[in-house]
């Protein structure tokens, strides 16, 4: 066999020892493998790894490691996730609805992005959503509140028992429990509810009942009187009128009889004697006032 | 964008995969230790300037290829010179001082020779005999053909024994 092939298949690490003994026999080749073998036991200095690379890096600390490390994948994962964040609560608090809620004898004031207004009576809730309210004029009403619209697209009101649109207009919307009050004091107003749709006109007012059109009837006033800190009633429950004062003072009413009388008048939210000897004296009541609690009997009973 | 030698995770990698390599073989080529430590920097400087132009598996081929450029430029080439090291103790018993001394002799006088071979011949020679590169590799790393680096150590192999049989 070639000992050139051989020698060389040695140097590979390949050779066998049988090979390996054929080239010693050899006095050029086993000069060879002599050489080749004392040569590995020549040491080279060691390389020190850990001191040369932090040698390294302060040079490319220095050059522009750090500019670089700026655009890497990991700062730019992290400034998009900043981003996200930012633009997810950003959307979030754009698409929030806006919701306005009153307590027992609280009444808020406040206008809708159009300049619209609205009075909020005790006990109630409005909700919308600012950021679509140019394109659609729509929110959602529990209890009672009254409405100045500037005139304009389609304003709507949703109430558990209906919906109430205009168009521009003074109303005043009651939506309790199964009552619903719609009161029109300017304009025209239409009013959905189950499957029936009555037109409003101004100085009318209709109350429906449990899905059904109880009244339609007219009135001279141009505002509703509890904007004024007044409730009015006209022919009222005894019970609906006991409701709204419960709603304006924080009491309690404590009452034997059967009050199933109807009331016409009003009383005044600032006062609550006041208030109660303008509801209890044409129906021939008294009452007695101690700590939030009211106890209504008969005049003559004592 | 995994793959890109700019993460610094394998850019580390890389360095301790192949910075001991680089640094023999610079020093294989040059002899001295200190230059072969800068040329071993500034070769990884020059990956990290161009880590956006190098794939991760073409790293190792590129750090000899710069580092054997820079080896180039530099004007000053020093004469190798390898320490001797010690021998394993496996025959220690039977060692005459007569046989120490002889051996002594002969080491003086390879690493003579092997200062004397042609730089090309001892890059591969030693590459080979300390690093234990099989012939591929080392063709890979100088960028030669496998054949070139068989005439080279035969040549290298060659030449030691002239000089040591002649002195």
């Amino acid at each position: 066999m070639d000992k050139n092939y051989i020698l060389h298949k040695y140097l590979n690490g390949e050779a066998t020892i049988e090979e390996i003994e054929l080239l010693k026999k050899d006095s050029e080749y086993s000069s060879f493998l002599k050489i080749s073998e004392a040569t590995k036991a020549f040491e080279i200095p060691t390389f020190n790894s850990e001191e040369t690379f932090s040698a390294l890096t302060s040079k490319l600390d220095k050059k522009e490691g750090k500019v670089r490390s700026l655009f890497s994948s990991k700062y730019i994962l992290r400034i998009a996730a900043v981003v996200a964040l930012i633009v997810t609560s950003y959307l979030f608090l754009e698409n929030r609805t806006t919701a306005i809620t009153t307590e027992i004898a609280q009444k808020e004031n406040f206008f809708l992005p159009d300049a619209s207004e609205v009075t909020l009576n005790a006990m109630s809730n409005i909700a919308y959503h600012k950021k679509g309210w140019a394109s659609e004029r729509k929110l959602t009403l529990e209890g009672e509140a009254y409405f100045k619209v500037k005139k304009g697209s389609t304003f709507s009101v949703e109430t558990p028992q209906g919906t109430v649109t205009v168009l521009g207009t003074q109303f005043n919307v009651f939506s309790r429990e199964n009552k619903f009050h719609i009161t029109c004091y300017e304009g025209l107003v239409s009013v959905a509810f189950s499957d029936t749709l009555v037109k409003v006109p101004a100085g009318n007012y209709i109350t429906i009942e449990n899905n059904t059109l109880i009244s339609n009837e007219t009135l001279a006033v141009t505002s509703p009187s509890w904007v004024a800190n007044e409730s009015s009633f006209e022919n009222a429950l005894v019970n609906d009128v006991l409701s709204e004062l419960k709603r304006q003072y924080p009491i309690h009413i404590k009452t034997a009889l059967h009050l199933n009388k109807r009331f016409t008048g009003s009383f005044t939210h600032t006062d609550l004697t006041v208030a109660l000897r303008s509801i209890c004296d044409p129906l021939q009541l008294d009452f007695t006032i101690a700590n939030n609690e009211v106890i209504i009997y008969a005049k003559n009973s004592n | 964008m995994t793959d890109t030698v700019c993460s610094e995770k394998i850019y580390n990698q890389i360095y301790h995969n192949w910075g001991k390599s680089i640094f023999h073989f610079i020093f294989f080529k040059c002899g001295d230790e200190d230059q072969a430590n800068d040329l071993v920097q500034e070769a990884f400087i020059k990956l990290w300037q161009n880590c956006e132009k190098v794939p991760k598996e073409k790293a190792k081929s590129f750090l000899y290829t710069v580092a054997n450029n820079m080896f180039l430029n530099e004007v000053a080439h020093k004469k190798v010179v390898l320490k001797h090291a010690q021998l394993q103790p496996h025959k220690i018993n039977e060692q005459s001082p007569e046989y120490l001394l002889e051996e002594k002799q002969y080491h003086e006088k390879l690493q003579k020779a092997i200062a004397n071979l042609t730089e090309a011949q001892r890059t591969a020679f030693l590459l080979n005999r300390i690093e234990g590169k099989k012939y591929a590799e080392i063709a890979e790393i100088l960028g030669i053909s496998v054949k070139a680096v068989e005439k080279r150590m035969s040549q290298a192999l060659a030449s030691l024994r002239n000089e040591i049989e002649k002195i």
